[in-house]
């Protein structure tokens, strides 16, 4: 391997971003990214079966014959991801049920599927550890930021996690009452995900071009 | 012919991993689940109650639309009306409502719960006061509002931009209220 442990870990966040570079799980991203406590909720379900699994299929690959890897790697994320289901359902509720249907379907999400089979079933386990949490870590940054820019100006509210007095929902004077809607239906979001790309698209064409 | 006798036991050996921290785990969270359901349950029944007590559940044939059905008494006991669960489809597929009725249909208070409308337009009518528009509706006289031009000009204004969940709400209401009539109080 060529790469260092600390690129290996860093590459998801940036140069390799699951969402805006490889493009990979983007019907979950633009699904659920109309408040940001979804985001935080389905990134962090992302991180941990994606770095679960990670581990257990490089654990595990000298011992999963070839012709039968992919069932198995799907029988590994689908228990992972079942787990997260069930102690969502128990413990946060409210996110279980805004997560809805995309919160299952992290089974057949391509990310983790791709890095089982990109990346884990032939690195080391600590590397597959490292790059579970990068690429989580990258996913959960990228749902945030879209989910972000929908929120405040589709609706003029910050929701985070309610705490305490604090009800979760931070109000934006201005942009509450004249929200741009559009953002928070489905064609705003392929409309924001086009132009994030773009961004991202001219931010490394300009770094490759001043090397 | 060992080829496919060593495959087999290498997948039974992993799902039956999965299976049993599986089991474990639901072990553990199946009893808050549970607990959850039934609070969220009681609160909507409650909810939508108004002056009654939520009585039992009883047995009914499910259709498309009602899926359950509870008695309301007043606090003598008497019988008063009904509280039914409800399905119904909205702008982003289908909708649980819970609905308060009178014996005779008039609608006494209703709840949405589960739906996946557009947050700031349809999921609005998971506020408390958007059933206001619904309220004593249903009876012989005053029928269940199911289209717009049937509001006030300041209800009709505020479900605008969300016809489609506003129909499916009250599309789902009228039914239910046309199925409390034709039980004709017992």
């Amino acid at each position: 391997m060529a790469d260092t442990r600390k690129e290996v870990f860093t590459k998801g966040i940036f140069k390799e971003n699951p969402v805006f570079i490889i493009m990979l799980g983007l019907c979950p991203t633009l699904g659920v990214t109309t408040q940001v406590v979804n985001g935080i909720g389905m990134g962090l379900g992302v991180i941990f079966v994606l770095t679960f699994s990670n581990v257990f299929i490089a654990l595990l690959k000298d011992f999963i014959p070839n012709s039968i890897r992919i069932p198995a790697y799907i029988v590994i994320i689908a228990a992972f991801v079942t787990i997260v289901e069930m102690v969502m359902h128990a413990y946060v509720p409210a996110i279980y049920n805004a997560l809805g249907i995309y919160l299952p379907l992290i089974v057949v999400n391509c990310i983790i599927l791709g890095r089982a089979e990109a990346f884990a079933s032939n690195n080391s386990v600590y590397d597959s550890f490292l790059d579970g949490i990068g690429m989580g870590l990258g996913f959960t940054l990228s749902l945030i930021l879209i989910a972000l820019i929908r929120e405040v100006f589709g609706n003029g509210t910050i929701t985070l996690i309610a705490m305490g007095s604090f009800d979760g929902v931070i109000k934006i004077p201005l942009l509450y009452n004249y929200p741009i809607r559009i953002l928070t239906l489905a064609a705003g979001a392929l409309l924001l995900m086009g132009y994030l790309k773009a961004f991202f698209n001219w931010y490394s064409s300009r770094k490759q071009e001043t090397i | 012919m060992n080829k496919i006798v060593k495959v087999g036991v290498t997948l039974l050996i992993i799902s039956s991993f999965a299976a049993t921290s599986l089991a474990v785990v639901n072990k553990i969270t199946e009893p808050k689940i549970a607990e959850y359901e039934a609070k969220v349950l009681e609160d909507a029944l409650k909810e939508v109650s108004g002056e009654f007590e939520v009585g039992s559940q009883r047995e009914i044939s499910s259709n498309d639309t009602i899926k359950a059905l509870y008695l309301l008494e007043d606090n003598n006991g008497e019988h008063t009306g009904y509280i039914l669960q409800l399905e119904g489809t909205g702008y982003g597929g289908p909708m649980t409502l819970m609905a308060g009725f009178l014996t005779g249909g008039e609608i006494i208070d209703a709840k949405l719960l589960n739906n996946s409308e557009t947050p700031g337009l349809g999921k609005k009518a998971e506020n408390k006061t958007y059933m206001d528009k619904f309220k004593m509706t249903g009876s012989l006289e005053k029928e269940v509002p199911i289209k717009k031009e049937m509001l006030d000009k300041g209800d009709a204004d505020a479900v605008s931009g969300s016809t489609v969940t506003f129909s499916g709400i009250a599309k789902t209401l009228a039914k239910g209220s046309e199925y409390v009539k034709n039980l004709g109080g017992k």
